[in-house]
């Protein structure tokens, strides 16, 4: 995963303030954060000699803009289908304890990950714990799988 | 609900909605049994001999008219068949006199005969949900051999006494030459060894356990080892084909590991099967027999001998009926070639290189998509299955059945 | 002058291999997981390669040409491995001993670099080696 440094390093780094942070570190972090958008930058999309970073910014950036709301990104090529991540998500245990709970296959449809078609897939995302005002920072779907098919940015 | 026969955990929760030549929404197949159930759509076989199609009686006779014929046949692969299937296996091998084996012969045999016979202690993947506190995967490598077997048993599902699981109530030890998947999700308790040192590092427990500074390197880590495995309530080791082939003629050295183990707390070990019905081979065969693998019933007795091994029958014998199994992938190169010259009768949902080289191909429905049957899962629990599709194609039991009567 | 390097081969399972085993013992993507070798970092620098070259691993038993991958685990120099397959069923010796079990995850193979247009050795191949 791109870090905020590797974001910073594509900015103008002229702290010109018009995206309405007070340096670009500021933003670099911003953009990690999903609070702000690449478009912000003004200068970096209007101005030419900046084309080659903008370019490269945009592709760094694009993961972590197609990651959910919690900012869980899900890698389907490297996932085993092991439901590890089915098995040991609390939300998923609490919403179908007598299958999640003792390792079967979800049958409820409020789990948030469930294994279709070999892979892991995510539905309900808003029920997740990293979700919402009193969000926890837990992370028992990334740190259960074997192939680093989970991640949150 | 459907079986899947991926592996040998058969996972008894597999929703699936068959359209037109396809499967679509399958639900908590891992991608291993995934692609297993795709199989079955691509890579047929069809009913051939000497390459050239015919139809399936044509084939069964010329099958039926080989072994007929043979002096020396051997009847090999079983651990991708239905225990239906296996026990028609082994009427035929007595019937015609044959040399009969099966993947164990190469693989978990070793470790598999001496949990049958009760010398090393075992239980049920579901004991191990239910109170497991301390897995060991040993040689094994379960995330990619078997890709369920950590979330439905081994360390992330609660269990009657397990209720807060990997969070609080198991660990998981990994004990290989690298650092696996599995491995990975070991953190803490992970012990690398060099290649054939599983005899060297089963010492150094039985050392610590028994108070004796063992003889490794990492003297402090192999007695917080020892500590962990004197707290465990209630330990498993589930040893993989990195321990077995380790170990071969030294597994006296596991059963004294595991009754010194036992001397202290509850310890019990589940060979990592690849196949899904293998232990149901070695089962059935023994009930018969005595033996789990290479056995001859030339001359009419059961003979059991490591000439009858897969290993030495493919060379020895002078036909071959090989079902559910592709050993010209699977056996070493001069043992696969001795093997391809021989007429070869290739029983196989799909194709192979076997099925390419076999004088005579029969194509068989796949078990647990299009085929019902009784299995034996790696722990010794017997699961039935239905099929969840139709298929044209005779199940491994009918074909086995009709060349008989052929016969 | 890159070296011939020695090293032990030990055959594992991978899942992404096995699934393309599942699907088709004669896809590009069967082979593309299964002739393939991983050594680590200082093997690869005393063969001089890099990702994807290929090398000619050879021993009594017999050889073949396979594509190099660089470990992701700590260094295990002289230590190989590769995902159990036909490929690496070539290089595995007929002998057995008392338990009649092949070493095959003790495989002793000596290493040498390819030149850059050399293609791996195709299952076709194996299977001609195997029925001529």
């Amino acid at each position: 995963m791109v870090g905020a440094m590797e974001i910073y390093m594509l900015l103008p780094k002229t702290n010109c303030k018009k995206c309405g942070l007070p340096t670009c570190m500021a933003f670099a972090v911003g953009l990690l954060g999903r609070e702000k958008k690449v478009d912000e930058c003004t200068p970096l999309v209007e101005e030419k000699k900046y084309e080659a970073k903008l370019k490269k910014l945009r592709e760094v950036i694009a993961p972590i803009e197609n990651a959910s709301e919690t900012g869980l990104i899900i890698h389907p090529e490297k996932c085993f289908g092991c439901g590890n991540c089915v098995v040991a998500c609390p939300v998923n245990v609490a919403a179908d304890p007598t299958r999640c709970g003792v390792g079967l296959g979800p049958q409820s449809d409020k789990v948030i990950l469930k294994v279709e078609d070999g892979v892991v897939v995510c539905n309900n995302l808003k029920e997740c714990r990293r979700f919402g005002p009193n969000k926890t920072l837990c992370n028992a779907c990334t740190v259960t799988c074997p192939s680093k098919a989970i991640e949150f940015v | 609900m459907a079986t899947c026969t991926g592996c040998s955990l058969l996972c008894e929760d597999i929703e699936a909605i068959v359209t037109d030549g396809g499967l679509s929404h399958v639900k908590n197949l891992c991608r291993k049994g995934h692609g297993h159930f795709q199989a079955v759509f691509t890579e047929r076989t069809e009913p051939s001999i000497d390459g050239q199609k015919v139809d399936l009686e044509k084939a069964i006779l010329a099958a039926a008219e080989i072994l007929k014929n043979a002096k020396r046949p051997l009847l090999y692969g079983w651990s991708n068949s239905t225990l239906e299937a296996q026990a028609a296996g082994i009427r035929l091998a007595e019937k015609i006199g044959a040399t009969i084996d099966d993947t164990s012969s190469f693989c978990q045999g070793l470790l598999m005969e001496r949990i049958i016979a009760g010398t090393i202690p075992t239980c049920t993947l579901d004991d191990v949900r239910n109170f497991a506190d301390t897995s060991i995967f040993w040689g094994s490598d379960p995330s990619n051999s078997h890709p369920r077997h950590l979330s439905r048993f081994s360390y992330y599902p609660r269990g009657d006494k397990r209720q807060k699981s990997y969070e609080e109530e198991r660990t998981c030890i990994a004990v290989d030459v690298r650092k696996s998947a599995t491995a990975q999700l070991c953190s803490n308790y992970y012990f690398r060894l060099a290649p054939g040192g599983d005899a060297e590092f089963m010492e150094a427990i039985i050392s610590v356990l028994d108070g004796k500074i063992p003889k490794v390197a990492d003297k402090k880590k192999m007695i917080e080892l020892g500590t962990l495995l004197k707290k465990t309530e209630y330990g498993v080791i589930f040893p993989g084909l990195g321990m077995v082939y380790s170990m071969q003629d030294r597994m006296d050295l596991f059963e004294r590991l595991m009754a010194r183990l036992n001397e202290i707390t509850t310890f019990r070990a589940i060979p990592m099967v690849g196949h899904y019905n293998m232990r149901g081979f070695n089962e059935l065969l023994r009930e018969k027999t005595g033996f789990i693998n290479r056995v001859s019933f030339k001359g009419g007795a059961a003979a059991h001998g490591p000439e009858n091994s897969v290993l030495s029958a493919a060379k020895s014998c002078d036909a071959a009926l090989v079902i559910g199994s592709d050993p010209l992938s699977s056996l070493p190169f001069g043992t696969a070639r001795a093997l391809s010259k021989k007429p070869i009768i290739a029983i196989d949902p799909r194709r192979s290189l076997t099925t390419d080289a076999a004088k005579v191909v029969i194509p068989s429905a796949l078990s647990g998509m299009e085929a019902g049957g009784t299995a034996v899962r790696m722990d010794g629990v017997k699961i039935r299955f239905e099929p969840i599709i139709e298929s044209k194609r005779p199940t491994d039991e009918e074909i086995l059945t009709r060349i008989m009567e052929a016969i | 002058m890159p070296e011939e390097v020695e090293v032990t081969i030990v055959t594992v399972r991978d899942i992404f291999q096995d699934e393309a085993a599942k699907k088709s013992r004669f896809s590009l993507e069967y082979e593309k997981l299964s002739a393939l070798i991983v050594l680590d970092k200082q093997d690869m620098a005393r063969l001089a390669v890099k990702d994807g070259q290929k090398l000619l691993v050879k021993n009594d038993a017999g050889s073949v040409i396979i594509a190099v991958k660089t470990s992701a685990d700590e260094a295990h120099p002289g230590l190989a491995f590769m995902n159990n397959s036909p490929w690496s069923n070539q290089l595995v010796a007929d002998s057995v001993g008392e338990c009649s079990i092949p070493g095959f995850k003790s495989i002793k193979a000596k290493l040498a670099r390819m030149e850059e247009t050399a293609n791996v050795t195709p299952i076709t191949e194996l299977f001609s080696r195997m029925k001529g």
